[in-house]
C-alpha cells in the first residue's frame, strides 16, 4: 500500500484531523528528544479516539506488515518509544479519560493515553480521599506505560512496582483482536488479576511489542490523615543505606524510602555545571539523602511511628528532619525543585524535569536503571559511580525500596547536551561503561533497557527461555508490527 | 539539628491561582533578554524534552489542561513543548519553513499560560518571545501572516482598523453628552474593538470618566494601536503604526492615556518601547488599574448595590503578558452587591478566550473551541455574568454565549451601573 493510500484508509478511521504524516508533526516522533540513543524515523502519526479505532488501526497495519509504535508521551530513559523501523505511530493521548473509580475496592479504570496528571487532577477533582501514585517522571507522562514498564512512584514500599499496581487491561493484539485480562475478563469489575491465569504477564515488561493497551485498572490508595515526610543526611551513602534498610523492615506506615546521593540532589537544587560537586566524597561534603514518608489514620499511631523512625536513624546518628524544615537549610537560591518536595498537598507535588536537566542546560539524559537485590545498594553505588568520576560526570545515584524491603531500584542518571555530538558520545560510553560495570552484580536486571541492553539479557538467559519468549511474541504479534526492535527480543 | 514534630503547620507551596511558577534563580542562571529575534535564543530551545508539564495547571483545587491550542490541535506540535523543538529543528536546519510549519506556530492565541507551568526557568520566562519570533521569521519566509491576517492588515494600513470599517466612522458611537476637554492632557484610547464591535464599553468608560470630572480628549485621529499587526509576526508594519501613533500623541500634546482595551495597553506600554525601541514617556494606565488608584483616594465611590454574581476572566493581555491580576477584581469586589466567585482556572491558569494572537480571524473552530470551554467553566460558577476588561474578550464570549446561558460584560459597564 502506497503511503497517500494508507493515510487516506487511516483517515476513515480517525479523521483527517488526526492523521498526519506532515514532517512537522512526525518530527515529534522520531526521536525522545531526551536520551543518547540513536534517533528512529516515524512515516505517520495518528490519534485513535477508541479502543474499536486502534482495532481497526491495527488490523490495517497488520495486513500490510507496517510497523506500529504505541506512545502516550515518548518520554523514557530507554528510548523504548522511538519508531526503530518507521511505520505509524499511535499517539494515544486523545485516550485519556478515567472511566470509572471504584471506592470499595480502590481502583480507577483508565484509558490508555491518560497521563500522571489527567489522573491526579481527576482524584482531587471527584475523589479527594483517594490517590494514586506520583511518579519522579514529569506529569505529563504515561499512566499505562509507566506500569507496563515497571515504573514506579511514591508509594513503592507499599505498592511495588506500577506493573504491581495493574489490576486489568484491556489490550489490542497484533493480529487486531481485543482482550481482556484479569477479573474483568469475566465481571465488570477490575479488582485484580487473581485467580484466573495471569495473562497480564504477556504484556507487561514487553515494552508495547505485543500489543497495545486501550484500558487498565490501576489500585488507588487511600490518603490517611496524618503523614510526615523525613529528608535524612548522613556523610556517606555507607552510613545512610543500612539505616534505610532497618527501617525497611520496620513497619511503621512507611510509604516511600528513597535514596540518593548528593550527584541526584544537586540535579535537585539546580546546579549548573559550574557549580557541580563532582566527587562530593573528596571535598567532604554530606553524599546520603534518604526520603522516609510515613502515614497514619491517628495521630497517636503517627505520633509513635515518626518517633520509631527517630529512633532507628538515631541509631545510625542520623537525625530526620521534616521535609519543610529540612529545605530551610539551604541557601535559597539553591532551593531549586526541592520547593516541589515539601508535601504542601500531601506530599504529592509534581517533580518536574527542570531540576536534573539543569546540569548541562542541554536537555539530554539517560540512566542505567536496574531493580536489584537491597543488599547490592551500596555496590551499585559505587560502581556506577567510580565510572561516572572517570568520565567527569558527577554521579547521580538513586535508589528505592520496594514492597515492604523485598527488593531495590538503583539507577544512576547522565546528563549531556543534546544538541552536541561530542557530549552525546561521551555520554553513550559512559552509560555503555556504567551498564558493564553494574550488570556484573548478581541480580541486577535493567529495566526500560534501550536496544543494546537487551541484546546482553538475552546472553544472560536460558536458551529455552529465549525460545519461549520468541513463540509467545509470535503468537501475540504474527507480523512482527509491534514495536518492532524494542523490547525483551530485541533486534 | 532540631527536630521538629509532626503537627507542625506546613506552608503550602501552592499559592491560589499561581499554580507553581515559582521559579528560584539557580547559580548562574541565564538572564536574556525579551524581545530578540530567534537566533538569540538559539541555545535555550533544546533543553525542553516535551515533558509536557506546560500542559498542565498544577494547584491544590486540581490539576486542569491549559492550552487552548494544544488539546484542540492534539498533536505534540501543538503544545509549548512541540512549537519548542519546531523551533530548535529550523534553528538546526533539521525541518525547513513549510506553509504548515507556519500554520502550526498561528494556531495559537500566544496567550502563555504554558509558559507559566514550565520549571526551565529559561522556557518559564522567555519562551513567549520565540513564539512571537517564529512567527517574524514565517513572515520572511513568506509563509506567514495567514490570508485572513493578511487581509485585515491591509485594512489598518488603510483605514487604521482591521474590522473592515471606514476610519470616519470611528467615533459614531459617541453620544452628544458626554463632557470632552479638546486641550486635556490626558487621552481616553478607544482602540478598534471598542470602537467599532462593543461600543457600550467606551460609552461606559466616557460615563465614568465624567462622573470622577476627569478632564480627557478623544483624540480626532485616533488609530489602531497596532497590536493585531504585531502579533501576527509583522513586526516593521506595527512599529511603522507606532511610530505615527506616537506622533499623534505628541502633536496632540499628550501625557497620559487611558485604555479600557487589554491589548491596546499592553501594545502602548510595553511592545512600543520595549519591542520596537519607542520611548514615548507617556503614561499609560488601564482603566481598572486607574480606577482602582480613585477608588483607594476617595474620589471613586459606588452608590448603588448591583446584587449580581459574577466571575471574573482574566484577558492574557493584561494578566499573563502584563502581570495585572488583582485591581479588576479589587474593583470589582468593591462594588455593592457583587460576589464574585473565581472559576477554577484563573489568574497565571486562566484559560483563554481563544480570540488573541490572529486565531479569531484565521483558526475559527480553535477560537470557537476555546470560548467555549471558558464560557462552560464560568458556567459551572453558578454566576450570572462573566465580566472581564477586554473588549475583544467580551465580543468574543458575547459571540459564543448561547441561548443566554450566562451574561458577558466589560468591567466599565458594571462600574458605570453602579455609580
Amino acid at each position: 500500500m502506497n503511503s497517500s493510500k494508507l493515510v487516506s484508509e487511516l483517515e476513515k478511521i480517525v479523521g483527517d484531523n488526526y492523521v498526519s504524516e506532515e514532517p512537522e508533526i512526525t518530527f515529534l516522533y522520531h526521536y525522545d528528544f531526551i536520551t543518547a540513543e540513536p534517533e528512529g524515523k516515524c512515516d505517520i502519526a495518528i490519534m485513535p479516539g477508541s479502543a474499536e479505532e486502534v482495532q481497526e488501526i491495527v488490523k490495517i497495519a497488520n495486513k500490510n506488515k507496517i510497523p506500529l509504535v504505541p506512545w502516550v508521551s515518548g518520554i523514557n530513559f530507554g528510548s523504548i518509544a522511538t519508531p526503530r523501523r518507521g511505520g505509524i505511530v499511535v499517539d494515544m493521548r486523545r485516550l485519556n479519560k478515567v472511566l470509572e473509580v471504584n471506592e470499595d475496592d480502590m481502583y480507577a479504570v483508565i484509558e490508555g493515553g491518560i497521563t500522571w496528571a489527567d489522573l491526579k487532577g481527576y482524584l482531587d477533582a471527584h475523589h479527594p480521599d483517594l490517590k494514586a501514585g506520583v511518579t519522579w517522571s514529569p506529569p505529563g507522562t504515561g499512566v499505562v506505560p509507566s506500569c507496563l514498564c515497571y515504573g514506579m512512584f511514591d508509594l513503592g514500599m507499599i505498592g511495588g512496582t506500577g506493573a504491581e499496581f495493574i489490576n486489568g487491561l484491556e489490550v489490542v493484539l497484533g493480529s487486531g483482536e481485543l482482550v481482556k485480562v484479569g477479573s474483568c475478563a469475566l465481571s465488570n469489575l477490575w479488582y485484580g488479576r487473581q485467580p484466573l491465569p495471569d495473562l497480564a504477564g504477556l504484556f507487561i515488561g514487553w515494552e508495547g511489542t505485543t500489543g497495545i493497551v486501550t484500558k487498565m485498572a490501576i489500585k488507588l490508595w487511600p490518603k490517611l490523615p496524618f503523614r510526615t515526610d523525613y529528608i535524612s543526611m548522613a556523610q556517606t551513602m555507607e552510613e545512610g543505606v543500612p539505616m534505610m534498610l532497618k527501617l525497611s523492615k520496620a513497619g511503621l506506615g512507611i510509604i516511600d524510602l528513597c535514596i540518593i546521593n548528593l550527584g541526584w540532589a544537586q540535579s535537585l537544587f539546580c546546579f549548573d555545571s559550574k557549580n557541580l560537586a563532582i566527587d562530593p566524597i573528596e571535598l567532604g561534603l554530606a553524599d546520603f539523602f534518604g526520603i522516609i514518608t510515613t502515614q497514619a489514620y491517628t495521630e497517636e499511631q503517627h505520633n509513635a511511628q515518626c518517633k520509631a523512625i527517630e529512633e532507628i536513624c538515631s541509631e545510625f546518628n542520623v537525625t530526620p528532619l521534616t521535609a519543610d524544615i529540612q529545605v530551610k537549610n539551604f541557601p535559597e537560591n539553591l532551593l531549586g525543585i526541592m520547593h516541589h518536595i515539601s508535601p504542601s498537598t500531601g506530599g504529592q507535588t509534581p517533580i518536574h524535569f527542570w531540576g536534573c536537566w539543569n546540569f548541562s542546560r542541554g536537555g539530554g539524559g539517560e540512566w542505567i536503571g536496574s531493580y536489584c537485590s537491597t543488599r547490592n545498594i551500596l555496590k551499585y553505588y559505587q560502581l556506577s559511580r567510580k565510572v561516572c568520576i572517570k568520565y567527569d560526570n558527577p554521579p547521580q545515584f538513586y535508589s528505592r525500596l520496594m514492597m515492604g524491603g523485598h527488593y531495590c531500584v538503583a539507577r544512576t542518571n547522565i546528563n549531556f547536551n543534546k544538541n552536541d555530538p561530542e557530549e552525546i558520545q561521551k555520554a553513550r560510553d559512559c552509560l555503555k561503561e556504567i551498564h558493564e560495570a553494574v550488570q556484573n552484580i548478581d541480580g541486577v536486571v535493567m529495566y526500560k533497557p534501550p536496544t543494546w541492553a537487551v541484546e546482553h539479557n538475552k546472553n544472560k538467559t536460558l536458551p529455552a527461555t529465549n525460545t519461549l519468549i520468541k513463540k509467545i511474541k509470535k503468537l501475540l504479534d504474527p507480523n512482527d508490527i509491534m514495536n518492532p526492535g524494542q523490547g525483551i527480543e530485541g533486534e | 539539628m532540631k527536630v521538629n514534630k509532626i503537627t507542625e503547620k506546613k506552608e503550602s507551596n501552592f499559592l491560589p491561582g499561581k499554580g507553581i511558577t515559582k521559579i528560584t534563580t539557580v547559580p548562574n542562571q541565564q538572564e536574556l533578554e525579551r524581545n530578540k529575534e530567534l537566533e538569540y535564543y538559539k541555545d535555550i530551545f533544546y533543553q525542553c524534552g516535551k515533558c509536557g508539564t506546560c500542559r498542565t495547571a498544577y494547584h491544590e483545587n486540581g490539576w486542569p489542561r491549559i492550552c487552548p491550542s494544544g488539546e484542540f490541535g492534539k498533536f505534540e506540535a501543538y503544545y509549548l513543548g512541540g512549537k519548542n523543538l519546531l523551533t530548535w529543528a529550523i534553528s538546526t536546519d533539521q525541518l525547513k519553513w513549510t506553509e504548515n510549519l507556519a500554520k502550526i506556530f498561528y494556531k495559537c492565541s500566544v496567550c502563555l499560560a504554558c509558559t507559566q507551568q514550565c520549571q526551565i526557568p529559561e522556557i518559564h520566562h522567555y519562551a513567549g518571545e520565540w513564539l512571537m519570533a517564529m512567527r517574524e521569521e514565517a513572515v520572511r519566509q513568506g509563509y506567514g501572516p495567514m490570508p485572513e491576517q493578511v487581509k485585515y492588515t491591509e485594512h489598518v494600513m488603510k483605514e487604521n482598523n482591521p474590522y473592515m470599517e471606514k476610519h470616519k466612522d470611528r467615533t459614531n458611537w459617541l453620544p452628544s453628552y458626554i463632557k470632552l476637554s479638546p486641550n486635556a492632557k490626558l487621552a481616553y484610547f478607544i482602540g478598534c474593538t471598542t470602537s467599532y464591535r462593543e461600543q457600550e464599553v467606551a460609552i461606559a468608560t466616557s460615563e465614568i470618566l465624567n462622573s470622577l470630572d476627569i478632564e480627557f480628549r478623544i483624540l480626532d485621529d485616533e488609530r489602531c494601536c497596532g497590536s493585531p499587526v504585531y502579533m501576527t509576526g509583522q513586526t516593521d508594519k506595527a512599529k511603522a503604526i507606532a511610530e505615527e501613533n506616537i506622533k499623534i500623541f505628541k502633536e496632540a500634546g499628550i501625557e497620559k492615556i487611558i485604555t479600557s482595551c487589554a491589548g491596546c495597553y499592553r501594545t502602548l506600554k510595553d511592545t512600543y518601547p520595549n519591542k520596537y525601541g519607542l520611548d514615548h514617556g507617556i503614561e499609560i494606565f488601564h482603566l481598572p488599574e486607574f480606577l482602582l488608584d480613585k477608588m483607594k483616594n476617595g474620589e471613586l465611590k459606588f452608590n448603588k448595590s448591583l446584587n449580581m454574581k459574577i466571575t471574573y476572566h482574566d484577558p492574557c493581555h493584561i494578566g499573563r503578558h502584563m502581570g495585572i491580576y488583582e485591581p479588576p477584581r479589587e474593583v470589582l469586589k468593591d462594588i455593592p452587591g457583587i460576589e464574585l466567585i473565581e472559576m477554577n482556572r484563573n489568574r497565571q491558569n486562566a484559560w483563554c478566550c481563544g480570540s488573541g494572537g490572529g486565531v479569531r480571524s484565521a483558526f475559527k473552530n480553535l477560537s470557537a473551541f476555546a470560548a467555549d470551554e471558558r464560557i462552560l467553566e464560568a458556567k459551572e460558577t453558578k454566576a450570572e455574568a462573566i465580566v472581564s476588561c477586554c473588549p475583544f474578550c467580551l465580543n468574543q464570549f458575547k459571540t459564543n454565549i448561547k441561548n443566554n446561558e450566562i451574561m458577558a460584560f466589560d468591567l466599565s459597564e458594571l462600574v458605570r451601573k453602579a455609580l
